[in-house]
């Protein structure tokens, strides 16, 4: 879940609540879903969030729903914005895998160093959530005095230009950094440029923002030094490059009201996609930035009632959207229908249900009084479930202690210290599901059959007395091309007797009890397993079908466990006693 | 005739004509006293001597009366005193005769009053006269005591015994003195001869079935002693947890799910609307499985919630703005959640299509890329529960939820708001640590968003829940190593001796 670092000083500020403690703040915020974490090594309070109000990101967005809150802001807010002067012209080279662009120019700005922290938290934060780490989107944030627009002709506008690079095409002096470096090697070369390589990797061309004295930034790795933000600077250029133009869009929003809350003024630029480029199919290709237009959804009266439980008047809907910062009108017809505007720097509305939410928040899930729902049904357990658990109560009866093991395991465990070969005609020996991606070498595949885990557990438990009974009745699985998701997965009844003077017998007559309860016809052929001594091992068959084995297990498998006493086992499948 | 060897022992020290107190036969026999009476009592059961029980009074003195032994009584002491003073003259002042006497403490009051009363003198403002024809010596109080001390029968009248008795000089009490008398029968047992009958110390088949166990002895155990732990089997303690859980959700009307570990991404997550770009779709949080895409999914529900994905559900629906692909819905891996089985339950392929009201739920293990740690497992089990029924309340949500985890004695349970991909409005739960107080998180819940419902053909409400199964029990059991409960690091004493929940 996302974490919000928070100077309350700026707090303080932006709310206007200057008496406000800080236990107040972390009360009112909990109230609003935001978690006191800890502290910061430097005294900000850190709060948790879930991943929905990412405008929340940085003090200026908290700020901001205190504000609403506490009643001192009300309705939809959308800051002043100056007409574009500057254009980003997206040339046709721009990598397909990354084609879209978007940005504002801000002026007025004047950061402290609590601002520009923040400031670069916000960017940061936004990368990690909605940029996917960089991937969907990703924020460069220049000092706009440093940048040299490129009039196309006489008398036009500054522009700059997203386009693409070759790696050791042009060179730029990255943040960090002394030494002018191509893009391919700022991923070889540099701290930041390692972290993101995979990002831009793979591609033929990387991307990169110029200006008419050339190549500025290397999105979505790193920016270059010479635009780099200070507190000195006064106006910024945001840029923004990713793979989905709403996504950056909105990340743009987010990082102008932070902006604008504290004082500074937005000015749109222009996104002009070339011919050649990827133009976002759904705005076009000539796009003014940014898109700070509303939002708006309908919700009717009688689903913020019937999902709610409460009965409203509109006036106190009406009253509930304008305290979660948006606005909304209504006729009063037979069935009243709210139209809601919703601020441009939401990212998590949609759809009206998530108004309703916004109303029930707003009026206090805490107010609700909950009731018991009046709808009658009939309970009960599935077969299997029961059947699992009768089978339970038989091994538990016998003196077994009932196990409960993990279905992960691996090769090692499965089949090598078994004695067994993967994809053998052995019980237990058939093909693995393997998980593709193991992060432990204890855990790559589902078991094929339990035994494995019960004689592992005895392993683990050497040092406590004999005797060691244990059983379980659980999930095995392989792979079997005939199911529909490629995987068998069964119900095993798996037994082990450890102790002194386990035996074939000790385990037949326990398996006969079982079998007993079940009134299932147990017979014990002949058979030879590798786990188990040859000569004192049997196929399980039920009512007629071979399903399991039973036997002595072997010494060379008992010393490979490190176990000093005999061990008799057998396993089965769960289905024969049906 | 057989008789146990102490009962034989008893038998032969009494006496038909004298009666022999317990402690003459002990002091014969060389038995316990309670021995022998235990052992009198089973020969007059069996008829062959009987028991005679005497009360007689007791009469001992206490401390205070020894001490006035020595000392002589406060009241004799006051009037020797008194004497000694001239007091039998002329009056003296009191507080010299106490003086005198040497009396001091609770003695003086008790001196004073059974001085008056006695007739030893008389008391007035503050001096004393004492009466020289008293004689303190012929004091029947005083005689009695030094009686008593002596041994000897104090010769005193009940009064006078009822007087050092309410004065707390003597302790009033009773006892019983048991004597043996063989009876006729006891006699003839004798006269025929009787045999000591040996002690045993197993009741074995062939003494039952001889009937010799009537004969016998039984040698004494120490019954205080410890004995081995009788092991039987048990079922595990989280298994038992299960179990209650399934009760409580049975008892609440509540029908359970079944379904398959290794599913489709569709039926894991795209059903759940969780965002193909979602974090926790990433390689590093599933276990994705080597085997081939899923081909059987009905192609009008992919359909369906390709939309709802990317245009969004209803007219005023959005979607998101993330890739969706049909080829990463079929891979197939270890669900991350039981809510897999929610969707197939409701979307009518894992049986029949389903018409409001429905409640469901499920008890299964679950598979999350985690650090194996004291409080997290790759593998869990999860609680999963729904409701489904027309116009469903958030305030229906909160009334089950309290009514489930009443039953576990969470009470006062908060609903903080929260977030999920997939239900709208959502809420954690909060509840108290029954034994600690703790405010712990006990769940996350909420409302299926219409992009969920919509695409599976549900169009009412359905409102569900999750919670660790783990967490519950650890909370019951007290265990703080998670791995203690489950899996092949398990302490097999450990679930020997975990208390049984119910």
């Amino acid at each position: 879940m996302p974490v919000v670092d928070i100077d309350t000083d700026e707090l303080r500020g932006l709310t206007g609540r200057t008496d406000a403690s800080d236990d107040e703040f972390k009360e009112d915020l909990f109230g609003l879903g935001l978690e006191f974490e800890g502290e910061t090594d430097d005294g900000l309070l850190q709060f948790e969030f879930a991943p929905d109000r990412l405008d929340r990101l940085s003090v200026e967005g908290v700020a901001r729903s205190l504000r609403y809150h506490h009643g001192d802001d009300r309705g939809v807010y959308v800051p002043e914005t100056n007409d574009p002067e500057w254009t980003i012209e997206v040339d046709d080279s721009v990598p397909d895998e990354r084609p879209y662009v978007t940005g504002a120019v801000i002026r007025g700005v004047d950061l402290d160093e609590g601002a520009l922290e923040s400031l670069i938290q916000l960017q940061e934060k936004l990368h990690a959530t909605m940029g996917r780490g960089r991937a969907k989107g990703a924020i460069g944030i220049h000092d706009l005095a440093m940048l040299k627009g490129a009039p196309l002709q006489e008398g036009s506008e500054p522009s700059i230009t997203y386009r693409g690079v070759e790696p050791d095409g042009d060179t730029f002096v990255p943040l960090d950094a002394n030494d002018e470096l191509t893009p391919a090697a700022v991923l070889d070369e540099h701290d930041t440029g390692r972290t993101y390589a995979d990002l831009v990797a793979d591609l033929e061309r990387y991307p990169a923002i110029y200006d008419e004295l050339g190549l500025f930034s290397f999105p979505p790795v790193i920016n270059g030094k010479r635009t780099e933000v200070t507190t000195g600077s006064r106006e910024l250029f945001v840029e923004l490059t990713g793979t989905d133009q709403w996504t950056i869009d909105r990340m743009c929003n987010i990082v102008c009201y932070a902006l604008s809350a504290r004082g500074a003024t937005i000015e749109e630029v222009k996104v002009n996609y070339a011919d050649g480029a990827a133009a976002p199919s759904e705005y076009g290709a000539e796009l003014v930035r940014p898109n700070l237009d509303l939002d708006e959804k309908s919700v009717g009266h009688d689903r913020i009632e019937t999902l709610l439980g409460v009965d409203f008047e509109p006036e106190e809907v009406v009253d509930c959207f304008e305290r979660a910062g948006l606005d909304a009108s209504y006729t009063l017809d037979e069935d009243v229908t709210y139209e809601v505007e919703i601020p441009p720097y939401r990212v998590d509305v949609l759809h009206p249900l998530d108004l309703v939410d916004d109303v029930g928040r707003a009026y206090g899930f805490d107010e609700l009084e909950p009731r018991y729902p009046d709808v009658g049904t009939v309970g009960g357990r599935h077969e299997r479930s029961r059947l699992e658990d009768a089978v339970r109560t038989s091994l538990v009866g016998l003196g077994f202690e009932d196990l409960l093991n993990f279905h992960m395991t691996s090769g090692t465990e499965n089949y090598d210290r078994m004695n067994v070969e993967p994809g053998s005609a052995a019980f237990g020996g058939g093909e693995p599901v393997e998980i593709t991606e193991p992060y432990s070498e204890e855990y790559t595949q589902l078991r094929t059959w339990a035994l494995p885990s019960l004689v592992l557990l005895l392993e683990r438990n050497t040092h406590n007395a004999y005797p060691q009974d244990v059983a379980e009745v659980g999930f095995v699985a392989e792979r079997d091309d005939s199911e529909n998701t490629n995987v068998a997965e069964r119900r095993h009844v798996a037994g082990a007797v450890a102790r002194r003077d386990a035996s074939y017998e000790a385990a037949k007559g326990r398996l006969q009890a079982v079998c007993d309860d079940f009134g299932a016809e147990l017979a014990t052929p002949r058979t030879e397993h590798p786990s188990f001594i040859d000569g004192r091992t049997a196929a399980v068959e039920i009512d007629g079908e071979r399903v399991g084995v039973i036997g002595e297990v072997h010494p060379a498998v008992l010393v490979e466990h490190d176990l000093e006493v005999p061990v008799a086992a057998f396993e089965f499948d769960l289905d024969a006693l049906r | 005739m057989r008789l146990p060897e102490r009962q034989l022992a008893v038998l032969e020290a009494a006496s038909a004509t004298d009666e022999r107190t317990i402690d003459e036969i002990a002091a014969e026999t060389g038995l316990k006293p309670e021995t022998v009476v235990g052992a009198a009592f089973d020969l007059r059961d069996e008829g062959l001597c009987s028991v005679a029980e005497r009360t007689a009074e007791t009469l001992d003195l206490t401390d205070e009366g020894r001490r006035y032994v020595d000392d002589g009584l406060p009241e004799t002491r006051l009037y020797r005193a008194g004497l000694a003073l001239d007091a039998g003259e002329a009056p003296v002042s009191m507080g010299r005769v106490i003086g005198e006497a040497d009396l001091d403490g609770p003695e003086v009051d008790i001196a004073l009053s059974n001085f008056a009363r006695k007739g030893f003198g008389s008391i007035d403002s503050g001096e004393l006269r004492v009466d020289p024809d008293a004689d303190p010596d012929a004091d029947p109080e005083g005689a009695a005591l030094a009686a008593l001390a002596a041994g000897d029968d104090p010769g005193a009248d009940d009064a006078v015994l009822e007087r050092l008795d309410s004065r707390g000089l003597v302790d009033r009490g009773e006892s019983v003195t048991r004597s043996v008398t063989l009876t006729d029968d006891g006699v003839d047992a004798l006269m025929t001869g009787v045999e000591a009958a040996e002690a045993v110390s197993e009741l074995t088949p062939e003494l039952l079935a001889s009937g010799e166990w009537r004969d016998v002895e039984f040698s004494e155990y120490n019954v205080k002693a410890d004995a081995p732990t009788t092991r039987g089997g048990r079922k595990h303690v989280l298994r038992r947890t299960a179990d209650r859980v399934k009760d409580v959700l049975v008892g609440m009307g509540f029908q359970e799910m079944e379904g398959p570990h290794a599913d489709s991404d569709f039926w894991i997550n795209d059903c759940l609307f969780m965002p193909q770009d979602h974090p926790a779709r990433t390689h590093w949080d599933r276990f994705a499985l080597d085997v081939d895409p899923m081909d059987e999914i009905p192609e009008e529900l992919i359909d369906r919630v390709e939309t709802a994905h990317r245009e969004g559900w209803g007219e005023d629906g959005d979607g998101y703005h993330s890739p969706w692909s049909e080829e990463f819905a079929r891979e197939v891996a270890l669900r991350g959640h039981t809510t897999s089985l929610s969707m197939r339950y409701l979307s009518g392929i894992a049986g029949a299509d389903l018409d409001p009201p429905q409640r469901y739920f499920s008890v299964e293990k679950v598979y999350r890329n985690d650090t194996l740690d004291p409080t997290h497992l790759l593998e869990f089990f999860q609680i999963e529960g729904w409701v489904m029924a027309e116009d469903l309340s958030v305030r229906d949500l909160m009334g089950t939820f309290e009514e489930f985890y009443r039953q576990f004695g969470i009470t006062d349970i908060r609903f903080k708001p929260h977030y999920n991909p997939y239900t709208e409005p959502s809420f954690e739960l909060f509840g108290e640590h029954p034994e600690t107080g703790e405010e712990i998180e006990i769940g996350n819940s909420g409302v299926f968003r219409e992009e969920v419902t919509g695409p599976l053909g549900v169009d009412c409400d359905v409102m569900a829940w999750g919670l660790a199964l783990e967490r519950l029990a650890m909370l019951t059991t007290g265990a703080e190593d998670i791995r203690d409960l489950h899996g092949t690091l398990a302490d097999i004493e450990f679930l020997r001796d975990a208390e049984v929940s119910y």
